[in-house]
């Protein structure tokens, strides 16, 4: 029996977790709530130590595990786990949201406790196997997996039209995944394996090559899944939907986490597999995600509805993710990465600021609110702060990211300069209507009877706040700890696509 | 002269498994007739320890643990006792098994408390193991018949009901009609070759093509008959429009049994006609077998129909009996690709893969509605599915598994069953049907997730009873779906080594 | 195979059609029609019916019959084995042993069905 890697204790953890609260009748509803936080700190806890062990100066995986699941005379199919520098600051955030997201469930979920954490537990399982995932079917199963329990998140905890939201989300992401087989079953019959680093190595020694048209319809298989788990302008539709109608712990999951598995996607499959075919649609991708940038900020500015509003602001935020990966470079790849974890953070905190609001007012309506800083100080105080991060003020970790971004895509070999032109729009407009709702909502008279009275935060909720506002300001302030970790695997990558593209052109 | 042939030549060891059903079937006829009405428990319980027995034999010859009989051919070359014939075997045991275990209480709470239910039942899982086995068309034929007319006897088992009378009816007309397709069809296929035993009209086929005589549209045309009245048992379109009345009508555990078995013994006897024997019917050199096109339009069409008219169905029974008609279409993909030389084996396994996972399914979705179903055949429809998921958290979670496996989501059995037949489509080249495949899986989880939605996000009176044995039964079938979806070298390895022999 | 050889299946099929009809379309034109009520009547073996033509019979009737059916058929196999029984040995004894042994698995059934009892 060889050492169990530590990916893969992080990784299954969560499910040891889902087993006593499957199989254990006598647990209290309060044994639940803490059992399900105990273990999803932990999670935590290891996965730190995750980072502590990992070496910043390699480039490829660390932490490996592998074990054959699935062999045969023509493929094998493995579990085959581990993390590198594009994946760990994401495994880190599934950990770090999940936490809060249980604390912040505290309260508001009342009925069907037990399967409400044993699905927030295997959610979490989930998300952390898409990110370690090293090979194509693990890699497919847990990203499916995933569906399952946000479905009936939504669909049994959401508001009024959750029914709608919830089969919505599913069909969507199932019919654009379900491509993504086709592509990956393909791709694993050409190179006899789904483990994704033998199929680099087979790409890299000219093992295996694709013809230019096949390249792009695999390119484009996968995209669309991610795209539409993205979601980027136009297949972001679903998105408002369950976003509005999930719990908040649901939305925090959704926008925190989901989301990014999608664009995680692009830079750990579309990119390296399909080098020439990212070049070519590289200004196609990136149109989308600059549409997607302005058209998320405008419709953003129009909404009268915080969470919607919120909802609409995070198509904005991943068009800059989108822009950032697809410009090829260095700078452009990690201020991508590096803006998923922000917007983890700063949407993560914003969606849990919007459910407070309903928790005390049952309204999602901004009209509804006005002058909530008189009622609520300590509320309002840490609203600011995520408020300020999530439109990119400098200091706050918003601002490293999109920066990084813009400066990506303005030495962007394969984007024209107008792209960060239209960009750097997309900031002000996010300036303009994050702070318009800011205003309408905590400034101003506090001239409504009902909300003179509102409870400032309890512990539960003073204490999911917390960690995100440390996170804004340590991303922010010690931008550099965290690039330092992604460096090598970044540069390797785009060593790598360099490489593909020239020899392509001098083909 | 004709030889006689010696008593040892028989190898009847390698046909033990489905020799000790048959025998164990009319022993037990014999046996039933003197145990009272009032216990008839103990008939389902010497039936259970039957299909039991030959499930152990079958295990053990799939495990190669014991070698029965001489060699892998028994009965003149009739019988092929290969890898195939033991998976199909183990499927259609379970199912038998899962059938009996579904049906005890429902036969006695609706009293229809009958010895001959489990004896029909043991018959009919002979048909379909004898389908898996054939190595002639007169087999096949022989099988189609043993599987088919116990069938037709047990659609009818509610007498005096109409619907269960009319079900049989049907059932019966429409299954004579497709067999007198078969038999036509092998009957022209000896036309042209002069033989019905698959190696030789494999070889013969080969012939036929190559002196490009006239006997090659007997062959096209018997390979059409013969996949109309195996097409007919599987449900596939346009040879389905029987599975909606006839599996509404039926009594649910009857349909839970059937609706797997028929396809269990259809699709093997599909493998058997067209992979091992009609392989070699390829009309230009390097082309694919010239049935592989039609078989994956059929396939293509299955599919659509089957899932898009399942979307607006308001009765769960019919709403299933539409998705069983679906997944026939996924495993003719696969069948499909057996026309391509070189991928014969490689789309047996597929079938068989997706076959097992179907049985453990498909079968606990039927039991779970059995569950509900009240006596007097009501509460079946998709409104009394209301709040379930309060009510019995078990069922409900089961029933919800089913749903997902039916839907193909990962760590299911129907995920596992999928991958290895959209893996094979895309081996075979046949992309186009792939690509239909995962988007009508994409629109069936519209439908299965309007099942799991109706369970937990609906407030309702939904209930159900689960006494014990079908308390068993879809427990087995639920955690079979799961450990086949998380374990799926379980199905991959038992498949892995089955190859059709060619060649006489 | 050449078209010589479908001219008999031809043939054949003309005949098979012809012979039969000769005669019917002979009598047809011979046979000299004058009816009266007794020749009109559904013929019954000669005995005058009575009553209604419709009837239902017994369900044990047709039980019967398929019992009678299965045992004629019986002897159909038996017949010939016997004959050949010196040449064909071991094995055929076997085959028909197995054989007999279902029909007398159907004929107990039949039996505690009380389907050979004529009242019930």
């Amino acid at each position: 029996m060889e050492d169990i890697s530590l990916v893969t204790v992080v990784f299954m953890l969560p499910l040891v977790g889902v087993l006593p609260l499957l199989f254990v009748r006598s647990l209290s509803e309060h044994t639940m709530k803490w059992l399900t936080l105990t273990v999803s700190l932990v999670t935590f806890g290891l996965s730190l130590l995750l980072l502590y062990n990992f070496d910043t100066r390699v480039a490829g995986l660390q932490m490996v595990q592998k074990w054959d699941w699935i062999s045969s005379d023509s493929f094998t199919i493995r579990y085959y786990v581990g993390v590198d520098g594009i994946s760990i600051w994401l495994v880190l955030l599934t950990t770090f949201i999940m936490p809060i997201s249980i604390l912040a469930s505290f309260e508001p979920i009342k009925d069907r406790v037990r399967l409400y954490y044993i699905f927030m537990l295997l959610m979490e399982w989930a998300m952390i196997g898409v990110f370690v995932a090293q090979d194509l079917f693990l890699f497919y199963v847990f990203w499916e997996v995933t569906l399952i329990p946000m479905y009936f998140l939504i669909g049994i905890w959401g508001s009024e039209d959750r029914i709608y939201a919830a089969i919505k989300f599913f069909l969507y992401t199932m019919a654009g995944s379900l491509l993504m087989l086709l592509a990956i079953l393909w791709l694993g019959n050409e190179a006899g394996t789904f483990s994704l680093p033998e199929i680099f190595a087979k790409l890299n020694s000219g093992e295996l090559s694709f013809s230019p048209s096949t390249e792009r319809w695999l390119f484009l298989a996968f995209a669309i899944a991610f795209a539409i788990k993205v979601p980027m302008w136009p297949l972001h539709s679903w998105l408002p939907d369950a976003h509005v109608q999930a719990p908040t712990a649901g939305s925090v999951i959704l926008a925190g986490v989901l989301l990014k598995m999608g664009t995680y996607g692009f830079v750990r499959f579309n990119l390296p597999l399909f080098p020439e075919a990212s070049e070519t649609f590289a200004p196609y991708i990136a149109l989308l995600a600059v549409i997607g940038i302005i058209y998320g900020a405008w419709v953003s500015y129009g909404q009268d509805n915080v969470k919607k509003l919120v909802a609409y602001s995070s198509i904005s935020h991943l068009g800059f993710v989108m822009l950032g990966i697809f410009a090829l470079n260095s700078s452009g790849i990690q201020g991508g990465i590096l803006q998923m974890v922000n917007h983890g953070i700063s949407t993560g905190g914003l969606f849990l600021m919007v459910g407070m609001l309903y928790e005390r007012r049952h309204t999602k309506m901004m009209n509804a609110f006005g002058g909530i800083w008189r009622a609520m100080p300590l509320f309002s105080g840490l609203s600011l702060v995520i408020v300020l991060s999530s439109m990119g003020l400098p200091g706050l970790n918003g601002f490293v990211g999109e920066f990084t971004i813009l400066l990506g895509s303005a030495g962007s070999q394969v984007l024209s300069l107008w792209f960060t032109v239209a960009a750097a729009v997309g900031i002000i407009l996010a300036a303009v209507y994050m702070l318009y709702m800011f205003n309408t909502v905590y400034m101003g008279e506090l001239d409504k009877e009902e909300n003179k009275r509102l409870p400032d935060l309890n512990w539960q909720e003073l204490w999911s706040l917390i960690p995100i506002v440390i996170m804004v300001f340590a991303i922010g302030l010690q931008a550099g700890f965290f690039f330092n970790y992604m460096d090598s695997s970044v540069r390797d990558l785009v060593q790598y696509l360099g490489d593909t593209i020239t020899a392509a052109a001098g083909r | 002269m004709f030889e006689v042939p010696s008593l040892s030549d028989l190898n009847v060891g390698a046909t033990l498994p489905v020799t000790l059903l048959a025998l164990g079937a009319c022993v037990l006829l014999v046996v039933d007739l003197f145990i009272p009405r009032e216990r008839k428990s103990i008939t389902a319980w010497l039936t259970a320890i039957g299909i039991g027995v030959s499930l152990v034999f079958s295990l053990l010859s799939l495990s190669g643990a014991v070698e029965f009989g001489s060699g892998e051919l028994a009965f003149s070359d009739m019988y092929r006792a290969d890898r195939l014939t033991d998976t199909i075997n183990v499927a259609a045991l379970i199912t038998a098994l899962l059938g009996v275990m579904v049906a005890y209480d429902y036969l006695e709470r609706t009293r229809l408390q009958r010895g001959e239910y489990y004896i029909l039942l043991m018959f009919s899982a002979a048909g379909a193991m004898l389908m898996g086995a054939a190595n002639d068309l007169v087999i096949v034929f022989i099988a189609l018949e043993l599987l088919s007319i116990p069938l037709y006897i047990l659609s009818g088992f509610r007498r005096p009901q109409e619907a269960s009378e009319e079900s049989a009816m049907k059932y019966f007309l429409l299954g004579a009609f497709a067999s007198g397709f078969l038999i036509y069809g092998i009957a022209l296929i000896y036309g042209a070759t002069g033989t019905t035993n698959l190696p030789e009209v494999w070889d013969a086929v080969a012939g036929v093509v190559a002196e490009d005589s006239a006997a090659k549209f007997l062959v096209m045309i018997g390979a059409g008959l013969v996949l109309a009245g195996l097409g007919f048992k599987v449900a596939a379109v346009p040879f389905h429009m029987w599975t909606p009345d006839v599996y509404q009508g039926a009594p649910t555990p009857v349909v839970a049994y059937m609706s797997v078995a028929a396809k269990i013994g259809g699709f093997a006897a599909l493998v058997r006609v067209f992979g091992m024997g009609l392989s070699t019917f390829v009309l230009e050199s390097g082309a694919p077998a010239a049935w592989q096109d039609t078989i994956w339009l059929v396939a293509v069409l299955t599919m659509l129909l089957g899932n898009v008219v399942a979307i607006v169905q308001s009765d769960l029974k019919r709403l299933l009996a539409y998705s069983t008609i679906a997944h026939a279409g996924y495993i003719l993909i696969a069948v499909a690709a057996a026309g391509t030389a070189g991928l014969e084996d490689t789309a047996a396994q597929a079938v068989v893969i997706y076959l097992i996972a179907y049985a453990f399914t498909n079968a606990g979705a039927f039991a779970v509605i059995t569950a509900m179903e009240k006596d007097d055949a009501s509460n079946t429809s998709l409104d009394a599915l209301r709040g379930l998921a309060s009510r019995c958290p078990w069922l409900a979670a089961a029933m919800a598994v089913f749903m997902l496996s039916l839907t193909g989501i990962p760590l299911t059995a129907g995920f596992v069953g999928k991958w290895f037949v959209f893996k094979v489509a895309l081996q075979a080249d046949l992309v186009a049907a792939a690509v239909v495949g995962v988007l009508t899986s994409a629109v069936s989880a519209y439908y299965y997730l309007r099942v799991v939605w109706m369970m937990y996000f609906e407030e309702g009176e939904g209930d159900a009873a689960t006494p014990p044995a079908l308390a068993w039964a879809i427990g087995v079938a639920a955690v079979g779906t799961l450990v086949l979806g998380a374990l799926p070298y379980l199905l991959s390895d038992m498949a892995r080594e089955i190859t059709l022999a060619f060649g006489g | 195979m050449t078209v010589n050889e479908w001219i008999f299946v031809g043939l054949f099929l003309a005949l098979a059609w012809l012979l039969p009809a000769t005669p019917i379309i002979l009598a047809k034109f011979l046979a000299p029609k004058r009816p009266n009520p007794i020749k009109q009547q559904v013929y019954e073996c000669g005995v005058e019916t009575t009553g209604n033509t419709w009837v239902q019979f017994r369900a044990q009737y047709y039980i019967y019959a398929l019992v009678f059916l299965l045992f004629d058929v019986e002897i159909v196999f038996l017949f010939p084995w016997a004959l050949a029984y010196n040449k064909l040995g071991l094995f055929a004894l076997f085959e028909v042993v197995v054989f007999i042994v279902l029909l007398v698995v159907a004929l107990l059934y039949t039996w505690r069905k009380r389907a050979l009892e004529w009242s019930s």
